[in-house]
């Protein structure tokens, strides 16, 4: 499968402004949680006496209800909110696609398929949240896990349909035509040109997994404390929004930050593949 | 007469790239002109460019486009939309997709004549019956509540030509209006536009890479190459006594159906039969109503042998081809190579490859030329890592490629250098049948020439037995040894390659061989 590593459209559709105003935001982000350890000398855990203080020269976003240094947990909980998105889209992907490429394979795999897509697809997040830490415990696996499971219906069906729509091309009759077996049409010709919308999934998927954690770690079902993650920054902050907005401020700004950067990101991919 | 389109000095960028380079003409009220060329040759950008429909990028950088003095190159967009489809309209090469599935043909018919100002849906819905009375399809009114997909590839054309006829224009533009077609149903758009020209008076452009279809339809013909026009005059002048050699050369390349068949000449077949087909049948869509692709077909195919299979689209040609390569199985009947079974032995499935129509689709974009070819090597378990390449090398010398491009990507050729590597690919596991469908029907006949060289030439030093499948009579002619006529699934008539085309025992034979435009000019008159 070294096909795989395709020429992809993707200068091309970052070139734009749309697309460069995406990286600036998310390699922003993405970098103030890599160099948190050169940036803030704080733990992230560590309390103190001075809570709910505002911004100032030693605690740059203020501290929290526990007098923890907001600034450092921002950076942590950026950290949190990329290794689980970073965990949980390639593991949902590559589930999505491997039972994309299982019905392609058969008719009656397809159908299997398919309804576990439904399943999945029609099954209430909150709900498959709820059950999967109710099983496991709250923390950071059950959130990966619920990300992943969100993430497959999307990457399937999307590589399902490439893989429809490719494997009617001449060029794959001519692969049969000429003695390739079904799995060797599957991977060799076809599934490297069925890849290219997989791309703006990811970026799409990413966004949702900060979205998911966000909302998991919100609820009280999330990374447990005291590790920081943005949701349960801001979950905190929420009883506190009345008498200390700045609280709120700096998980609110970092979270969309990254939601918007993504989705830019994902928009001008997309028209880059479509161009 | 006074003109009524005159057309100074067009030039048409893109992104820099010049495609028109310097077009003029004049174009009388009730005229005729064709505009001939290979692809590239900026004819269609010319056909746009009159309309100011350029796609996105393409732009008009000099001269003008005067209709009755009005220079539409400079013209307002809203002022341009009035006199779009109202003094002059268009249409296009494919009736399948020009129409709007979801609506049916009398809403189309009624917007286009709302956006011309006609006031009064009983009025409108008359004139809509009228139009598609004008452009002959039967039963009008009734099949005014009727979607395109109820509609033959010719009658949509029909439907298309009526809206453009909507808001009574002084000049059509028609882009390969015929291409698409069979060549009956081609005989019968052409008659309809040549009437619609006689009898309603319409300046008629008709824009086209068939100097068959412009022989028989316009009164002056452009030729253009490489985005100039290298030739302008009346038609009967121009294809007898052509000034410039790109029209000489044109002229020449074209296949003619008086020519008899060349295939004797490189090829003698010989021996047993290689391919034997009998009794096939193939049937594919739902159980309950399943349509009838092939119906009983027999035929046979000897070494160093090529059998021309024609017929129009949905005769069941390109299912055959299929059934044949086992890409889809056929539900009945049995394909014999020298006696095995076609369904039980592989070794006797590598002996039949496969040549296919579109030379764009059916390479894989993402693989080299060499990974391509190597492809059926691989799959066929032939040498190994070291011996596969200097065989790519020599797969590529054989269609006279560079063996140094096989590194490059398929993008990187034009339509006739893939076509070629098509060839090579069905070459590569040394089979002793080629199944070509429509090989060069998608390929200028320039190209096309040398492409039919390039198969008569493998054939004699390979012995290759081929099945050559065409739409094109003159081409079939030329190729074939025998030629098979295959109408509704059945194999109407089979027999030597000159007589067929000369003396028909079938009436669908007869047909077929009526429809095929002629250059006016035969070299015997």
């Amino acid at each position: 499968m070294t096909t795989l590593a395709v020429r992809l459209p993707l200068p091309a559709g970052l070139r734009t402004v749309r697309g460069a105003t995406g990286i600036t935001l998310v390699g922003a982000v993405v970098l103030a949680g890599l160099l948190a350890p050169v940036l803030t000398g704080t733990d992230p855990t560590a309390q103190s006496s001075l809570a709910l203080a505002g911004p100032s020269g030693n605690h740059l976003f203020g501290t929290d209800d526990l007098g923890r240094d907001l600034f450092s947990r921002v950076l942590y909980g950026i950290r949190t909110d990329l290794l689980i998105g970073l965990t949980a889209v390639p593991a949902g992907a590559l589930s999505g696609c491997a039972l994309a490429l299982l019905s392609g394979l058969s008719r009656w795999a397809d159908l299997a398929v398919q309804r576990v897509f439904d399943l999945l697809l029609a099954f209430p997040g909150l709900i498959l949240a709820l059950a999967v830490t109710a099983v496991l415990g709250p923390g950071r696996w059950p959130v990966i896990i619920v990300i992943a499971l969100a993430e497959i219906p999307g990457f399937g069906r999307q590589l399902r349909a490439g893989i429809l729509v490719q494997r009617e091309r001449e060029y794959a009759l001519a692969a049969r035509v000429g003695g390739a077996s079904r799995l060797r049409v599957l991977l060799r010709h076809v599934l490297p040109n069925a890849v290219d919308p997989l791309i703006v999934q990811s970026a799409v998927a990413l966004s949702l997994a900060v979205f998911i954690e966000g909302a998991m770690s919100f609820l009280g079902v999330g990374v447990r404390p005291p590790e920081p993650s943005l949701g349960g920054i801001l979950s905190q902050s929420t009883a506190y929004l009345a008498t200390h907005p700045a609280f709120a401020a700096a998980p609110l700004i970092a979270v969309t930050a990254l939601v918007l950067g993504l989705t830019l990101i994902a928009e001008a991919l997309n028209e880059g593949i479509r161009r | 007469m006074s003109a009524v389109l005159e057309v100074r000095d067009l030039h048409v960028e893109f992104a820099g790239a010049e495609a028109v380079a310097g077009v003029g003409f004049e174009l009388a009220a009730g005229e005729t002109l064709g505009i001939v060329g290979e692809s590239g040759s900026g004819k269609s950008t010319t056909a746009l460019a009159l309309l100011r429909m350029l796609p996105a990028g393409g732009r008009i950088s000099v001269g003008s486009v005067l209709l009755d003095g009005q220079d539409l190159a400079t013209l307002p967009e809203p002022a341009l939309r009035a006199v779009r489809g109202r003094r002059i309209a268009m249409i296009f090469q494919d009736p399948m997709s020009s129409l709007n599935p979801v609506l049916t043909v009398g809403r189309q018919l009624d917007e286009a004549l709302r956006a011309h100002g006609s006031d009064g849906r009983a009025k409108r819905a008359a004139r809509a019956v009228e139009l598609l009375d004008l452009v002959g399809i039967p039963d009008a009114a009734r099949r005014l509540r009727d979607h395109p997909h109820q509609f033959s590839g010719g009658q949509r054309q029909r439907v298309m030509i009526a809206l453009a006829l909507a808001g009574d224009p002084d000049v059509l533009v028609a882009d390969e209006p015929t291409t698409a077609l069979d060549p009956t149903v081609q005989q019968q758009i052409l008659r309809l536009l040549e009437r619609i020209n006689r009898e309603r008076g319409t300046a008629l452009v008709l824009i086209s890479h068939d100097l068959g279809v412009i022989a028989q339809t316009c009164r002056r013909v452009l030729v253009m190459h490489q985005g100039r026009v290298v030739e302008h005059g009346p038609t009967e002048e121009v294809l007898t006594r052509p000034r410039h050699t790109y029209t000489a050369r044109l002229l020449a390349a074209v296949p003619r159906l008086d020519e008899p068949s060349s295939a004797a000449a490189h090829a003698t077949p010989a021996g047993d039969p290689l391919l034997t087909v009998s009794g096939l049948r193939g049937t594919y869509g739902p159980r309950r109503r399943p349509v009838t692709a092939l119906d009983g077909v027999d035929l046979v195919l000897r070494p160093g042998e090529t059998l021309g299979l024609v017929g129009e689209s949905g005769s069941g040609k390109s299912t055959l081809a299929r059934a044949l390569v086992r890409a889809h199985p056929p539900t009945a009947g049995d394909i014999r190579y020298r006696g095995e079974d076609l369904a039980v032995s592989r070794a006797a499935r590598r002996e039949i490859q496969m040549v296919f129509q579109d030379p764009y689709s059916s390479l894989n974009p993402r693989m080299t030329v060499g990974q391509i070819l190597a492809e059926p090597l691989i799959a066929h378990g032939l040498g190994d890592r070291a011996e596969r390449s200097p065989r790519v090398a020599e797969l590529l010398r054989q269609v006279g490629l560079d063996p140094a491009s096989a590194d490059r990507h398929p993008r990187a050729f034009s339509g006739g250098q893939r076509q070629r590597i098509g060839i090579a690919r069905a070459l590569a596991p040394r089979p002793s049948v080629l199944i070509c469908d429509e090989p060069v029907s998608a390929l200028d006949v320039s190209v096309q020439a040398q492409m039919l060289d390039l198969l008569a030439g493998l054939q004699r030093d390979l012995g290759l037995a081929i099945l050559f499948i065409a739409h094109d009579l003159a081409v079939v002619r030329q190729v074939s040894h025998r030629i098979a006529v295959m109408h509704q699934g059945r194999i109407v008539e089979t027999g030597p390659a000159d007589q067929i085309v000369t003396d028909p025992g079938h009436p669908y034979t007869a047909a077929l061989l009526a429809a095929v435009p002629h250059l006016t000019t035969r070299s015997t008159v």
